[in-house]
């Protein structure tokens, strides 16, 4: 090829590449999806609810999209108020998984659309407990418990209670491990949770805009007191995992007898064989380890609004809130009432009775933190 | 390269200034981009950490941020193990890398290839695949400890979680840069100048030490350098297999931005990293200009 064709169709090619991202609109009828949830979510809408969804929509296709993670679908979200000021395609229609208040100002904006009044006929099941914001829908909810290896640990000795776990961990040095609080839920919790023992088993005490430095503080600084106080009785003198898939592997691997897991993910886990079927599963009674629910936000100036509203109504459903149960391993978004008497009894083991939550915003950063700097390097792990 | 340019039928490298703008348009394209996405942010970081709004709001000179870290003993331990883990990684890289290379110059036949495709391998698996399969093999109750149990060892007291484990990690990972690099420095020791020193009685030890050592010094240099720099600032390893403190940089400076909600700080961070990235890309730098010099 003679260098001036080279250099035309390069420049081609370029200008090509430079066009694609411009040519691709929405197309009507294909409600586009996104999500930041982990690969089991996606598996799920992919296998279970897109062909439900489709069966029962004629004409009306999902296409699923990995935002990748929280931070992605603020992205998206971004894009869309940008789209909405210039009255041009957001080329979104459906978070799976979003806070409505993130990107700040997407509401003024117009951007989400007002769930609680856009009339779904499944609206009024979902559980109060769960409903943060008119804008958002929670739709499934995981909560942390505790996983133990029952041949090592009988249910019957199973802790019950805080007290019953700090004491147990105390007298089974090394075989209780939880991840870095900021690197998942299942160590962020039980931290929070720790959190929650120290200031009077309260989770009202703390919401999303209490938090101040002095009273930070005092609350987290004792329950530092309380972690560090465990700290080296856990795994290998007080060793985090990195996350919690690490965690269920340590327990899979036989290495610890118990951590604090994620309600779903130990149910796949099991469920696939990843750790044995003797893995029991206990929820503390005095205050359950905080959850949070899964919220969907669609996009109010996205092509398919209506189709988008559609599907959120349709994941209300009993098929869909059931499927969350048997498939996902979560629970409901729905209140219980709202779920088949049967699939009550079998899940009643990890049927919350309450969902205490830890608010996020300037908690999370002082928390996280915190937690590194007071708890993770207490310890000196050569000594 | 001179014997290249006076092997080829048209020289290599045109004086003719015709050819001039074309070559200046091929490096126009690599030069824009790290101008754009590697100075500008940098200068960029410099510059927002040091001249920002106080209290008060209004702009001016602030070390603050940086006199924070220093004086913070946990960013400092962050910056101590980051530090000694680059050492060690460096150390064991050239006492694993040297001898895979000087094998791999000095031998001939079959077993140094399988030997050199088996020194390569690390850089076909990405580095998350690794750590996984780290904590299966040398992770507590992994195959190590079930093969030793199997007859009748003790277990081993397992590197996972513990600083140890990043720089096995890391040194694994960088067996086949190191190996290439100094295996190409390998390739600037002439046999002859090697058999002369034989033949005047040297043992290997002084041959190694007189005649092969200062030919590769060169190779050497620019081996450390280009491990230390990526070790330095590395991330997934000591996320997956490290401890949770202290942390190395490139976790730490992660965290503080996305978890902690504290650009400012992670900027700092960046730019405190940056800097000793710079100290060790200058030693890099230097000895390249020193080649092309000769």
């Amino acid at each position: 090829m003679k260098r001036r064709d080279f250099m035309i169709s390069a420049a081609g090619g370029v200008a090509g590449l430079a066009l694609l991202p411009r040519m691709s609109f929405a197309a009507e009828g294909v409600i586009d999806w996104y999500t930041s949830s982990d690969s089991n979510i996606l598996d799920f809408w992919t296998n279970t609810v897109k062909p439900a969804f489709e069966a029962a929509n004629p004409g009306v296709s999902i296409n699923l999209v990995d935002a990748g993670d929280g931070a992605g679908i603020i992205a998206i979200g971004e894009r869309a108020i940008a789209a909405k000021q210039q009255g041009a395609d957001p080329q979104a229609d459906f978070f799976e998984s979003g806070d409505a208040l993130l990107p700040s100002g997407a509401i003024e904006a117009g951007v989400y659309a007002n769930i609680a009044e856009a009339g779904l006929t499944n609206y009024s099941k979902v559980n109060p407990l769960a409903i943060q914001s008119d804008y958002s829908l929670p739709y499934r909810g995981s909560q942390v418990l505790l996983a133990y290896d029952s041949t090592k640990l009988s249910a019957a000795d199973a802790p019950k209670n805080w007290d019953e776990l700090v004491a147990w961990i105390k007298a089974n040095p090394g075989q209780f491990v939880y991840n870095r609080p900021d690197k998942g839920g299942s160590g962020g919790n039980f931290v929070r949770r720790a959190i929650h023992q120290a200031n009077g088993l309260d989770p009202a005490a703390f919401t999303v805009d209490n938090y101040t430095e002095e009273f930070g503080n005092e609350a987290l600084g004792k329950a530092w007191a309380i972690l560090s106080d465990i700290a080296p009785s856990l795994y290998d003198g007080g060793a985090y995992s990195s996350g919690n898939t690490q965690s269920i592997q340590l327990l899979a691997q036989g290495v610890v007898t118990m951590a604090p897991v994620w309600s779903d993910q130990v149910l796949q886990a099991i469920d696939q064989g990843v750790l044995p079927a003797e893995t029991g599963l206990v929820q503390l009674q005095d205050l359950a380890l905080a959850g949070g629910f899964t919220r969907s936000i669609v996009i109010e100036n996205g092509v398919n609004r209506d189709a988008a509203l559609k599907l959120a109504d349709f994941i209300l459903s009993e098929e869909i809130q059931s499927a969350i149960l048997t498939e996902l391993g979560g629970f409901p978004g729905v209140s219980w009432d709202y779920v088949s008497a049967e699939l009550r009894e079998r899940f009643a083991d990890i049927v919350p009775l309450t969902i205490p939550t830890f608010p996020g915003g300037a908690w999370d950063g002082a928390i996280n933190d915190g937690w590194y700097r007071n708890v993770a390097p207490n310890v000196d792990r050569n000594a | 390269m001179t014997d290249a340019a006076e092997g080829a039928k048209r020289p290599l490298i045109e004086g003719a200034a015709s050819r001039r703008p074309t070559g200046l348009l091929l490096v126009a394209i690599p030069v824009f981009l790290v101008g754009w996405l590697v100075i500008w942010p940098i200068i960029n970081a410099i510059g927002r950490t040091l001249w920002r709004p106080d209290a008060s709001g209004t702009m001016g000179f602030d070390l603050s941020s940086y006199v924070f870290f220093f004086s913070d003993q946990y960013s400092i331990n962050n910056l101590t193990i980051t530090l000694w883990t680059t050492l060690m990684c460096a150390i064991l890289l050239l006492v694993i890398c040297l001898p895979i290379a000087l094998y791999l110059r000095f031998s001939h036949g079959r077993l140094p290839a399988y030997v050199q495709a088996l020194a390569i391998f690390p850089m076909f698996v990405p580095s998350i695949i690794l750590a996984y399969a780290f904590i299966r093999v040398l992770g507590p109750n992994g195959m190590v400890d079930i093969l030793l149990n199997s007859v009748g060892l003790p277990k081993i007291r397992t590197p996972y979680l513990t600083p140890w484990g990043p720089v096995i990690g890391l040194v694994w990972d960088n067996i086949p840069l190191t190996v290439l690099i100094l295996l190409s420095g390998l390739g600037n020791v002439a046999n002859h100048a090697i058999e002369a020193a034989r033949d005047v009685g040297a043992n290997r030890l002084q041959v190694f030490w007189h005649i092969i050592l200062p030919r590769i010094s060169n190779s050497l240099l620019v081996a450390i350098s280009f491990a230390v720099l990526g070790i330095f600032s590395s991330f997934t390893l000591p996320y997956l297999l490290g401890p949770a403190a202290p942390e190395m940089m490139g976790p730490f400076m992660n965290r503080t931005f996305r978890e902690v909600n504290d650009p400012l700080n992670a900027i700092t961070q960046a730019v405190i990293t940056f800097g000793f990235c710079i100290a060790f890309g200058l030693f890099y730098v230097r000895s390249v200009a020193r080649n092309q010099g000769q």
